[in-house]
């Protein structure tokens, strides 16, 4: 029952359908919180006692290195679904993620090396954290090198989300890297467990430029799965009558 | 007895189909030839039977449990950097051995059984690698073109061999473009797989 | 699977290259680091561990290259399939092999040439301890690459797994650190055994999933 249920609601029929229905308010949304919370934060957030106005990457900086993680934590939600229900949307929405992923992690990683040159004095450490959001940017890279090197397209997708499976060790060993290891990087400014270290007039800002790139990741993630369902099922009927 | 089913077989590959609702079965002591075109989906029909590879739809059932089935495929399983001795002895256990040594010498490997495969000729290559159907006590044998490259007394030895399996109720599939010299019923696969 | 660990050490012991071929290399590179560096011998000692590490990274990618991808081109792993249902025995035997016939010999070399470079006689063996473990942890993650990239070339393999065998180096480092500085030598090296036992347990599952996808 469970997987006819997956199965119904699984297809890339109806995700492409039922997508465009909100995806204009998805995006709309997302680049007005994003705005709303860069301008706030750059503009009229308060200058930090020790970083002066340098810590205002931050609200750049955090939400990429987030979503680097989350965008992997998905893919690798989709693989499962892709490998035990043998799911196609699930493997199309791991294709089109990955591109989004190295995008984001490369933000993530530059806004901190730009970060790196005031706080540190250097634009690269050879720290836990900095060193393992290397590697998961490696990786991503290395998902999509692996998807594109097979013609056949059902066991790219297998082998894609096999990696995508195996891989998600890292990205506890990434979160918890400042924790393990002694590294230059300081703590999470936002824990569940812990809450948080900054100041309200900071917290907002970043809470709603957090919120306003997952919602425009998302958006993107969207627009790009569409793209690649449409090639990938370009000999359905269905396809056809929407093109 | 009924030794194989398969039910509704249908086959994709990147959004084309090469076969689709295919129902059949084999008897023990029964042959199967699987006709097609080039492309058709011959080789790929073996290895859905061999449960090497996942049918796009339906499903192949073996009747008899603990099957023996023997295999030659397009590849012939062979190590290039070791002899024809060496060979049997990697692909035989010590009880099987001395039948398929046996074997070597009938097939007139026995003159470059010290001498590297990989210096061996395509069709002397191809007998080695039949060793391994000739030598095996399978209740099933599946072939894919085992004629190719064969001179005609070993396609003769091939075919008087197959013919004792079957009457040995042992079951046999195959393909192949070479007509075999044995009683079977066939299978015709159709290039145009929207029919 | 006994069966098996015979038939691929019967494999390798035919197929000089495959084993003595990564043993040399690595000799080469231990022995070209020394030679390409002008520091004194003391300067050298304290370097000279990642140099071990990081040569014993690339043998171990160099030794599993072609694990699979022979018996894959061949036809040989359609038969092994055939006749072995629960196919991660068969990945299991193959990885066994490698890391007893080439893996343990790169530890090996390893210890002597640490040894060579400053580490006391009592040292040794802890060294060979670390990085055997390491090796068992290193060729299940390349073995790994290996069968995803199976036809498609080393490089594929090694971008795919690359990333996943540095976590590993980074706790070879730690080991080495403990050897060459003193403390915690046994804490690190069970947690290094722990892991090797948690990699070796589900990499050759993991491995099998991935081969009978190629098969298919």
């Amino acid at each position: 029952m469970l997987t006819s249920f997956i199965h119904r609601f699984s297809s890339p029929k109806s995700f492409v359908e039922v997508t465009a229905l909100f995806f204009p308010y998805v995006m709309f949304l997302g680049v007005s919180c994003l705005v709303l919370g860069w301008v706030w934060g750059l503009a009229f957030a308060p200058e930090d006692a020790t970083q002066g106005n340098s810590y205002r990457i931050i609200f750049l900086h955090v939400p990429a290195s987030m979503l680097a993680q989350l965008i992997y934590f998905f893919m690798s939600i989709c693989a499962l679904m892709h490998l035990v229900w043998r799911v196609k949307l699930a493997a199309y929405l791991i294709k089109s993620a990955a591109p989004v992923g190295v995008m984001i992690t490369f933000i993530a990683l530059f806004s901190g090396s730009i970060w790196g040159i005031p706080t540190w004095g250097t634009w690269w450490q050879w720290d836990a954290r900095i060193t393992s959001t290397l590697i998961l940017f490696i990786m991503y890279l290395g998902i999509i090198t692996l998807h594109s090197s097979f013609s056949n397209a059902e066991k790219a997708d297998r082998l894609m989300s096999i990696l995508v499976v195996v891989g998600v060790v890292n990205i506890p060993i990434i979160k918890k890297s400042v924790d393990w290891w002694s590294t230059l990087h300081q703590p999470a400014s936002i824990s569940i467990s812990e809450g948080t270290s900054i100041d309200p007039s900071m917290l907002y800002p970043l809470t709603i430029s957090i919120f306003g790139m997952t919602l425009t990741m998302i958006a993107l993630g969207i627009l790009v799965s569409k793209l690649y369902i449409l090639t990938r099922e370009k000999n359905k009927k269905w396809v056809q009558a929407h093109v | 007895m009924q030794l194989v089913t398969a039910n509704n077989l249908g086959y994709s590959i990147n959004e084309k189909r090469l076969f689709h609702n295919l129902t059949f079965s084999l008897n023990s002591g029964c042959g199967l030839h699987i006709k097609g075109g080039n492309g058709s989906g011959k080789s790929t029909l073996l290895r859905i039977i061999l449960e090497l590879t996942s049918p796009s739809k339906g499903r192949v059932d073996y009747c008899k449990p603990n099957l023996q089935v023997s295999y030659l495929g397009h590849k012939n399983a062979i190590k290039h950097y070791l002899t024809p001795m060496q060979n049997l002895e990697l692909i035989f256990k010590s009880s099987a051995l001395p039948e398929a040594i046996t074997w070597m010498h009938t097939l007139g490997l026995n003159k470059v059984q010290d001498e590297l495969t990989a210096n061996l000729s395509f069709g002397q290559q191809k007998k080695l690698a039949l060793i391994r159907i000739f030598a095996s006590q399978s209740d099933l044998i599946v072939l894919d073109e085992p004629f190719v490259g064969l001179d005609n007394p070993s396609r003769d030895l091939l075919n008087k061999f197959l013919q004792k399996k079957l009457a040995s109720d042992s079951s046999l599939i195959l393909t192949s473009h070479i007509e075999p010299n044995i009683l079977c019923s066939e299978l015709v696969l159709t290039d145009n797989a929207d029919d | 699977m006994i069966n098996f660990f015979f038939l691929e050490a019967f494999k390798l012991r035919h197929k000089l290259r495959s084993w003595l071929g990564p043993l040399l290399i690595m000799i080469l590179v231990l022995i070209a680091f020394p030679l390409s560096i002008d520091i004194s011998q003391y300067d050298l000692n304290k370097f000279y561990f990642s140099v071990i590490v990081v040569s014993l990274l690339m043998i171990s990618f160099l030794a599993t290259e072609s694990i699979f991808s022979e018996d894959y081109e061949d036809g040989s792993l359609e038969q092994l399939h055939l006749e072995e249902k629960d196919f991660y025995k068969i990945v299991l035997a193959k990885i066994l092999t490698y890391v007893f016939f080439i893996g343990i010999p790169m530890a090996l070399i390893g210890s002597v040439f640490s040894f060579a470079n400053g580490v006391s006689v009592s040292e040794v063996p802890k060294i060979f301890v670390i990085l055997s473990i390491s090796t068992l942890i290193l060729f299940n993650v390349f073995a790994f690459g290996s069968a995803l990239s199976i036809n498609k070339g080393s490089m594929l393999g090694v971008l795919a797994s690359l990333p996943l065998a540095l976590p590993a180096i980074v706790l070879l480092g730690r080991g080495v650190r403990t050897v060459q500085y003193g403390g915690g030598f046994f804490e690190v090296s069970a947690l290094m055994a722990g892991v090797a036992l948690i990699v070796t347990a589900i990499m050759p599952i993991i491995i099998s999933a991935t081969l009978k996808t190629h098969l298919e």
